[in-house]
């Protein structure tokens, strides 16, 4: 029998890279072989050889077993194999894990090459049963007379806790004790654990806190001090003396240590910790902001990034600290690093108040319409955005490039202009015209999935500003009359929603309308068929109320002379309408038959207006009732009809006024 | 705590894969993402990875504490992936990245990608004398050496006890008495410095 090496099988998948899944199904039969050997460094082999292909991506749960038997070889060289396996390849459900418990006692209590390799393995196989079985073992450990055991045993004793909680309850005194440990990496293990555990629950380790002080103002290790300044971060929300103790020994650190990292960790601890209320705490905020403003500042793009993580943590307590860096950091909204652009956004996005949130819509829309789209649209977005930006800010937006304009990011940067402008029911904005204006440009250059967000606010929006409204119309009128959106209704990224507030807009405020006539030829031009059913129903629910609000203005002006004119377009609009019989969505459906309903109604009394013969016209009459009636929608028409088109009733009634026909009776 | 350690070439191939916590899609898909989001980065750019196509895998975005933070380092034709939450100091594990780079580089001497390859669970091994189940066991890169050493004894005394013939041979021995080599027998040879590379 061939035995192979793992250096004989990874040189085989460098030699046969171009069949390379061939070549690895022949080594996983080898290793099927081998792996059931009765020599144990045959078996260790094979596993070793699994091993390195489950980094490849190949599955070796099926060897589980043989991997314990591994594990309980005697020979320590062919237990760390074991154990590798065992920690990249087990997981919380692998069931031979109940075999081990026995296996792992044994080895807790041999060799200290044998235990430090089996703590390694418990800290990442451990299940709240091995958890409860093996925590006396654990716990008596933390005595060991190695420190390099100790350590171990405290970072093994911080999993089990994690998944038995119950560990804890004898752990916490040991683990305590450890903390007066003779050997600094033993306390510095210490402190990393109690740091994880205090995260969950702080108040459990506040009354540490006085042994972790002295630690903090006696220690040189940078490592441990950084952690301890994190648990005490996470510590003194829930303790005020605590923060009146621990502001003089920070402040301290914070002058004089030359550690970047620990300097940065005081800071962010200051600013998360609470610690920067109150009197001395203003002093100290200033102190903080100074320094991540100067990190905003640096050359080094690392201190850049965690400045601007920590700055947006300040600004709910200090925005007017943060406010003085303000064009430093709007800045690095434009900057080449997509991590630093990221982190810059939520930071202004905090930032936004009343006095600055054109200049940073105006500049994160700049971000979307530099993407140089294809779209011919750009002049118009730009030429908005010139004409509603307030000229106060003094903020140089800097030529640069902006190399990724992935969808993920146009999505965030889009969020990120509704999200801000929203914020506490538009709080912040002062021209919402000007806002309705960057909703539509919005919609114009995002490129992305927006359109019904967008569509949300521009409805919500003209609810609730009544003086808007009229601007609103204006430019809804427009966006209807573009092509731009009804082209693609297919397309996800087009924001072809934006078209049913368009709609919407249009048909519930049509008294703002100017040529309510030109409107309804946008409504009912045949390409509105590539749209949505949803918005194809609005659209014809818009029509019959801006037809009824055009015909009533009319009729209050009445004259012969608009007769043509009215028959013209209610002509078009029944013609139109009908196209859409075969729709098979029920809105749609609706819709149309309410529709066609009063307009045939209308028709035809015109057209006996035109004097056709009266039983003909009758007919006429007959012949629409009962094509309707086959339809379910008719009694509903009816219904609507009288509730909602109030403006169709004025017609009939003006003109029947006029003529003193009797068909209205019989008709409803 | 430290979530995953990840070593990939400029290829994208994964040199050594370590999770402390599962994941719960693909480790592989996982892996590509992060590997074509940092090759598409040019130098001199900050080393955290912080892209809107992670954002599902980072986690909240408002809780800072569970966030998960992925900080990156290239030496040569390699990428070291750390991925931590908020518990670690970002600067810090940049210093301990450095750390595990020097300590690679004490035991395998001007430490290349082929000795990576080669020997990956020696690598195992030293990561293992530096973190233990996602937290910081030693940040001293004379300990750590120490303590790799130790057990990098211990395992050839082992194997040398277990097979004798072996014993003083070492890798000349290998390819003179082809018949004896063991399946581990590379191990004694990369030890005692004979063919080492």
């Amino acid at each position: 029998m061939w035995e192979r090496t793992l250096q004989d099988l990874i040189r085989g998948l460098r030699a046969n890279k171009s069949d390379e899944s061939k070549f690895i199904a022949q080594a996983v039969d080898e290793i099927r072989r081998e792996i059931r050997s009765k020599d144990m460094e045959l078996k260790a082999a094979a596993v070793l050889k699994l091993t390195y292909l489950d980094m490849m991506g190949y599955d070796m749960g099926w060897a589980s077993f043989n991997v314990v038997e591994v594990m309980s070889s005697a020979r320590f060289h062919l237990k760390s194999v074991g154990y590798l396996a065992a920690v990249q390849s087990f997981n919380q459900d692998t069931d031979v894990l109940m075999l081990t418990t026995n296996l792992l006692k044994k080895d807790l209590s041999s060799t200290p090459s044998d235990i430090a390799v089996t703590l390694n393995g418990i800290s990442h196989i451990v299940t709240p049963d091995l958890g409860r079985d093996l925590s006396p073992e654990l716990i008596a450990m933390l005595n060991h007379s190695r420190a390099h055991i100790r350590k171990r045993s405290i970072l093994a004793l911080y999993k089990v806790i994690v998944k038995y909680p119950e560990a804890s309850q004898n752990g916490m005194g040991r683990l305590r004790e450890k903390l007066e440990d003779q050997d600094s990496g033993v306390v510095a293990a210490t402190v990393n654990v109690l740091c994880e555990l205090a995260r969950k629950n702080p108040r459990d380790y506040l009354p540490l806190a006085p042994q972790l002080f002295h630690l903090l103002t006696t220690s040189s290790n940078n490592w441990m001090l950084i952690k301890i300044i994190k648990l005490f971060g996470a510590l003194s929300p829930f303790e005020p003396r605590l923060v009146k103790k621990l502001q003089p020994p920070i402040t301290d650190l914070i002058s004089t240590t030359p550690a970047i990292s620990l300097l940065y960790e005081c800071v962010h601890t200051c600013i998360i910790g609470g610690m920067l209320q109150g009197a001395s705490g203003y002093a100290l905020a200033r102190t903080c902001i100074s320094k991540l403003a100067a990190f905003i500042q640096d050359a080094d793009q690392n201190l850049k990034y965690i400045a601007l993580l920590a700055m947006v943590k300040i600004v709910p307590s200090h925005p007017h600290l943060v406010a003085e860096y303000q064009e430093t950091i709007l800045a690095s909204v434009d900057d080449q690093d997509i991590s630093i652009r990221m982190r810059a956004l939520d930071l202004v996005s905090a930032m936004a108040n009343r006095d600055n949130l054109q200049s940073i819509v105006q500049q994160v829309l700049s971000h979307l319409v530099r993407a140089g789209t294809s779209s011919s649209i750009l002049p118009t977005a730009a030429q908005s955005l010139a004409q509603h930006t307030v000229p106060a800010s003094p903020t140089s937006v800097k030529p640069t490039i902006v190399p990724t304009q992935s969808p993920a990011y146009r999505l965030v940067l889009s969020q990120r202009i509704l999200d801000i402008c929203s914020q506490s029911t538009y709080d912040n904005i002062v021209d919402f015209e000007w806002y309705l204006s960057v909703l539509v440009d919005l919609a114009y250059v995002a490129n992305v999935n927006i359109g019904s967000k967008i569509r949300d606010q521009l409805v919500d929006l003209v609810g609730r500003v009544k003086a808007a409204r009229r601007y609103a119309v204006k430019l809804m009128v427009k966006v209807l009359s573009d092509d731009t959106f009804s082209g693609d209704g297919g397309d996800e990224s087009s924001c072809a929603e934006v078209l049913w507030a368009a709609a919407w807009i249009c048909g519930e405020y049509c008294s703002e309308l100017t040529e309510p006539q030109k409107l309804l030829t946008y409504l009912l031009q045949p390409r509105i068929a590539n749209l949505a059913q949803d918005i194809i129903a609005v659209y014809i629910h818009a029509a019959t109320k801006v037809f009824g609000f055009w015909a009533t203005e009319l009729a209050q002006r009445w004259d012969d002379d608009l007769l043509p004119e009215i028959r013209n377009v209610v002509d078009m609009v029944i013609e139109r309408v009908s196209d859409f019989n075969s729709s098979p969505h029920i809105e749609v459906q609706e819709r149309r038959t309410l529709y066609s309903c009063s307009h045939s109604s209308g028709k035809i009394f015109l057209r006996t207006d035109l004097n056709l013969k009266t039983d003909s016209a009758s007919k006429m009459l007959l012949h629409h009732h009962s094509t309707q009636s086959q339809n379910h929608g008719f009694l509903k028409a009816c219904i609507l009809f009288g509730h909602c088109s109030l403006h169709t009733n004025l017609i009939l009634w003006h003109l029947l006024h006029k003529r003193a026909c009797l068909y209205r009776t019989g008709w409803i | 705590m430290i979530h995953a350690v990840l070593i990939f070439n400029t290829s994208g191939i994964p040199r050594l894969t370590k999770f402390y916590t599962p994941l719960h899609q693909a480790q592989q898909t996982i892996v590509q993402k992060i590997f074509s989001l940092i090759s598409s980065r040019p130098a001199g750019l900050c080393n955290f990875l912080d892209a809107p196509e992670l954002e599902a895998f980072l986690g909240p975005q408002d809780d800072a504490d569970e966030r998960w933070r992925v900080v990156y380092r290239s030496y040569a034709t390699l990428y070291f992936v750390f991925v931590v939450d908020g518990a670690e100091s970002e600067l810090g594990i940049l210093d301990l990245i450095q750390v595990f780079v020097e300590s690679l580089d004490r035991t395998f001497e001007n430490v290349c990608e082929l000795d990576l390859v080669f020997h990956f669970d020696e690598v195992h091994h030293i990561l293992a004398e530096i973190i233990q189940g996602g937290l910081v066991l030693e940040t001293n890169v004379e300990e750590i050496d120490s303590s790799v050493q130790a057990a990098a004894k211990a395992r050839r005394e082992s194997f040398t006890s277990a097979n004798p013939l072996s014993l003083g041979v070492g890798g000349g021995a290998a390819s003179r008495n082809g018949g004896l080599q063991t399946p581990l027998g590379w191990l004694t040879g990369k030890i005692t410095g004979v063919g080492a590379r």
